[in-house]
């Protein structure tokens, strides 16, 4: 009975979000004469821009009334201890989705550290809340299957904001879908309802947001279009995970000629 | 696994093979990555890091005036034309002679404010350079890599800076910190604003203008509370 009116939210929802895509429609592809906007047009790969502007200011009214004011108290209230306790026990329980990635990415040494993280600190760290593997030598690193897709290849696609999940071009959306089967907590409380998954959720990102209450309001008041660039720093981020964090310097545009008149 | 290797080596000095190998691997191993490395521009970047890192973390200077000071040394070591020119795009051939001219003062002012502002939360910290590499066919460009360490254990943050040799010396083109480039970010925003104007270059000089005002608010909030920890929010 669960999973049928679960199976029937799903569907509700794809309902919903194809309506919108078809109501909302498409950005308009400029002009066949006029290059520079085609140029933006492709440089952006944003075709449903509109739907997206759309979701992301929804995403922001609703950070606006719920997320941001329980961050704020979360990181008022708490003591940064209970923080790192509770930072450290999500991280810790993401260790299977990250050892699977790092496996499937063929990071033999990365997926030894993921096993090492998760023995020290499920024993000496106490069921994760504490990361003494950081201090030895043992530094956590993320993985994901929108990752480990990148790393064989495959293409972010265009962009996609996704109310309440955020930036999920269809790389990252099929890789957050696959890494939920990596996920033992997914089998675990399966039948259970989703008190466990959506209460991690919900945990995870209050946590996340208190974390960067500062660098959001940053950005928004240094940026001349927040959307555009949260859209740049979502996919330079995913870039740079995808090659861990090494820069590759033969995929940086070429800047030794650039003047007025250039294509550049 | 001391003990191993000790083994290991009092059995190949018995072989005499140990002091070769050790000679050619040493050869082989480091000789391309000294190689690479650009001395000249990872001394470039330590002393000018070390200088902004200096005036944004002085007390003794009001707000305003460490940001005059960050700005001389900033548009003294910046290629900001080149910043500005990228961030067009292929709109950088739209723009009529004033509109070039008022885009360049705004942006270098728009420009100082961004990073101003943010390299403001990373005062008082150990700047490390840690390598160097060649970028380009033409020898010209060089990413210099660092990190900023704190003491209280935070994870180090990376710093990537993209050098341009000219013939005046050594420019920064572009700043990465944390896997973010600033002149893609900036890139993003500016051809965005452009496009939904439908072409109108002025509509971009408006918005910056009205940033910059944003900007400067956020820099003073920063500097002003500077001493103070940057978790709890300041809005």
């Amino acid at each position: 009975m669960k999973n049928e009116s679960g199976v029937g939210f799903i569907r509700l929802g794809i309902t919903g979000l194809s309506l919108a895509f078809l109501l909302a429609g498409c950005a308009t592809r400029p002009d066949m004469g006029d290059t520079a906007a085609i140029a933006a047009y492709e440089e952006a790969n944003d075709p449903i821009e509109p739907l997206n502007r759309y979701f992301f200011e929804l995403n922001n009214f609703l950070d606006i009334v719920i997320l941001r004011p329980s961050a704020e108290i979360y990181d008022g209230v708490l003591p940064s201890i209970a923080k790192d306790g509770i930072r450290n026990f999500l991280d810790n329980l993401r260790s299977p989705v990250i050892l699977a990635n790092d496996l499937l990415q063929g990071e033999w040494d990365r997926a030894g550290t993921t096993t090492s993280r998760f023995g020290i600190n499920t024993t000496a760290g106490v069921l994760g809340l504490g990361d003494p593997a950081t201090g030895w030598g043992y530094q956590r690193h993320g993985e994901d299957f929108g990752q480990t897709l990148g790393v064989y290849g495959v293409s972010e696609g265009p962009y996609f904001f996704a109310p309440l999940l955020g930036p999920a071009p269809p790389r990252d959306l099929a890789g957050f879908g696959v890494d939920m089967f990596f996920d033992p907590l997914t089998y675990i409380f399966w039948d259970d309802g989703y008190t466990v998954p959506v209460t991690r959720f919900v945990v995870n990102g209050i946590d996340l947001r208190a974390r960067n209450l500062d660098t959001l309001d940053e950005i928004e008041r240094t940026s001349i279009d927040y959307y555009a660039a949260i859209r740049s720093l979502y996919r330079q981020s995913r870039v740079d995970e995808i090659q861990n964090g090494v820069t590759d310097v033969d995929a940086l545009p070429d800047i030794s000629n650039i003047n007025f008149s250039s294509e550049n | 696994m001391i003990r191993n290797f000790l083994k290991l080596t009092t059995f190949l000095r018995h072989t005499k093979i140990f002091m070769c190998t050790a000679v050619l691997s040493a050869i082989t191993l480091t000789t391309p990555a000294w190689a690479a490395r650009d001395e000249v521009a990872e001394a470039f970047v330590d002393s000018l890091a070390s200088q902004a890192i200096e005036i944004l973390g002085r007390e003794d200077f009001a707000p305003a005036d460490r940001e005059a000071a960050f700005r001389v040394l900033f548009t003294g070591n910046m290629d900001v034309k080149r910043i500005g020119i990228f961030a067009l795009g292929q709109y950088a051939r739209t723009p009529t002679a004033e509109e070039k001219a008022a885009y360049l003062t705004l942006v270098e002012d728009f420009i100082v404010k961004v990073y101003a502002s943010r390299l403001s939360d990373y005062t008082d910290q150990n700047f490390v350079i840690l390598n160097s590499q060649p970028k380009g066919s033409k020898n010209q460009e060089v990413i210099v890599s660092s990190q900023i360490e704190f003491e209280t254990g935070r994870d180090p943050v990376p710093v990537e800076w993209w050098l341009l040799k000219s013939d005046d010396g050594l420019k920064v083109f572009d700043v990465k910190v944390l896997g973010i480039w600033m002149a893609q970010e900036q890139r993003s925003s500016f051809i965005s604003v452009i496009r939904n104007n439908n072409g109108n270059f002025g509509a971009l000089l408006g918005h910056i203008e009205a940033q910059i005002g944003e900007a400067t608010q956020e820099i003073e909030s920063k500097l002003t509370d500077a001493e103070e920890p940057t978790t709890t929010d300041d809005s």
